[in-house]
């Protein structure tokens, strides 16, 4: 009998229920606890306990916030100019050949250059208090102007021919056909390109060292061998990256529902 | 208002001819129903006459001041959007009291053809329930000519009775192309304009 809710793996397979998550995580986190015992080296390795203390006491200092905060605001100001350009260029881009023709290359080599060449080179530009803003700009908007372009060209040429014969304006016919159809696209390129530009953003900082920024921890970290801080840090990156994710996945779900149920 | 007109119109697909010379005047404010066997052109003359397609040969005349609406074969809906946010979409952004008052309308208009009134997107609603909303888009649109492409294909008879007891009464005074297969659709309408497309040509039909 397979029965007995939903706290069993389920079948065929299938990583199921949060039960059999919490297990799996939980089975990691017992084994790098043994490894970091086994190793017995703080420079090397260090236990999730020990890294989850050096959290609790990091995260009690006003600095931990204000370097969060500080990298969150800069990645989040790219992210989303990242956003605005990708949506209006993917527009553009579908309303006008020859600026695609001409957007094609400039958006494959965005997306094909290593995030490091990208970070030494704007580096040369921008002081290193911007370089995150713009790493990160850099990091969204193909994926944005991508996938957006993608929905565009998928909407149903069905309902492109039912506005049009019933006179429905341009205004309209973008808010309600196009937006309906692209919707599905943008959720994605959000999702995929928030994960993107935090992760190249703080990567960014790890090489421009702007003052008090998560970046700047990490270096300090592997300066001075402080493997504690190292993986404290990570973890808070971590985090902080599921908890936007999650933040940003709920409110779109949101908006959507609204969207939808409109009258 | 004046006719809409097929002059004289060729029209083939992939060098496959279609309609061959038809011409054909269609009288304003009259309901016309165009019958025929399948493949013989009806669809493309309903085409043809919403501007979706351009002749191969000859004109289609649309008066100016023509407002079209349409129920397609399928249901082209919007699918993440409710039944009224559909039905109201040829009416533009309206706000305020048009748009309660309109939503008023569209309240009624689903209550009378037997939809649900909720905030559910019609992408739930089941086949017959979306061919009701294309229905109601078509007949609420602010449009002075309705084209329906076999709208009531695959309905039963009391849903039909139900659709056409709330739709028959907003079709009067506007032009009215109504294109079935069903002979019985023929008798929905009073002193209809028969037509049979056939053989390429589009013939008013005699009672």
């Amino acid at each position: 009998m397979t029965g007995g809710g939903n706290s069993g793996i389920g079948g065929g397979g299938r990583p199921g229920t949060w039960g059999a998550r919490l297990l799996a995580v939980a089975f990691w986190l017992v084994a790098w606890q043994l490894l970091s015992w086994a190793v017995d080296s703080r420079i090397i390795l260090v236990g999730p306990l020990e890294v989850l203390a050096r959290l609790g006491s990091l995260a009690l200092t006003p600095e931990f916030w204000a370097s969060v905060g500080t990298s969150l605001g800069r990645i989040g100001l790219g992210f989303l100019g990242g956003l605005a350009g990708g949506l209006l260029l993917a527009a553009l881009a579908a309303r006008v050949r020859a600026a695609r023709v001409l957007l094609a290359p400039l958006m494959g080599a965005l997306k094909a250059v290593p995030v490091a060449s990208f970070v030494i080179l704007v580096l040369l530009w921008v002081s290193s208090c911007e370089l995150s803003v713009v790493i990160s700009w850099i990091m969204a908007m193909p994926i944005v102007y991508t996938n957006v372009l993608e929905g565009i060209e998928q909407t149903d040429a069905g309902l492109l021919e039912m506005a049009e014969v019933f006179g429905v304006g341009a205004l309209e016919r973008v808010r309600m056909v196009y937006l309906s159809q692209v919707l599905p696209y943008f959720r994605a390129a959000v999702s995929l390109a928030l994960g993107l530009s935090w992760k190249a953003g703080i990567a960014a900082e790890v090489i421009g060292l702007p003052d008090l920024t998560i970046g700047e921890h990490l270096y300090d970290a592997k300066v001075y061998l402080d493997t504690p801080d190292l993986f404290a840090w990570t973890v808070a990156i971590v985090v902080v990256s599921v908890a936007l994710e999650a933040l940003v996945s709920r409110g779109l779900d949101v908006a959507l529902s609204w969207w939808e149920a409109r009258p | 208002m004046s006719c809409l007109e097929l002059r004289d119109v060729t029209k083939g697909y992939d060098g496959l001819p279609v309609l061959s010379g038809a011409s054909a005047r269609f009288d304003a404010g009259r309901a016309h129903v165009v019958m025929g066997p399948s493949g013989a052109g009806k669809t493309t003359v309903l085409r043809l006459l919403a501007g979706l397609e351009e002749p191969d040969a000859g004109e289609v005349v649309r008066p100016a001041g023509t407002r079209l609406a349409m129920t397609f074969q399928e249901d082209r809906l919007l699918d993440n959007l409710t039944a009224t946010a559909n039905i109201r979409l040829p009416h533009g952004r309206l706000r305020g009291d048009e748009l309660a008052s309109f939503l008023e309308l569209e309240r009624e208009a689903l209550h009378a053809v037997g939809l649900p009134v909720d905030a559910r997107p019609v992408r739930e609603l089941s086949g017959g329930q979306r061919r009701r909303v294309a229905i109601l888009r078509c007949v609420l649109a602010p449009a002075n000519v309705l084209i329906f492409d076999e709208p009531l294909k695959g309905m039963d008879e009391k849903t039909v009775r139900q659709v056409m007891g709330y739709v028959l009464p907003r079709l009067t005074g506007r032009t009215v192309l109504w294109v079935t297969h069903d002979e019985r659709e023929r008798g929905l309408f009073e002193r209809p304009v028969l037509w049979t497309v056939r053989g390429g040509c589009v013939l008013r039909a005699t009672m």
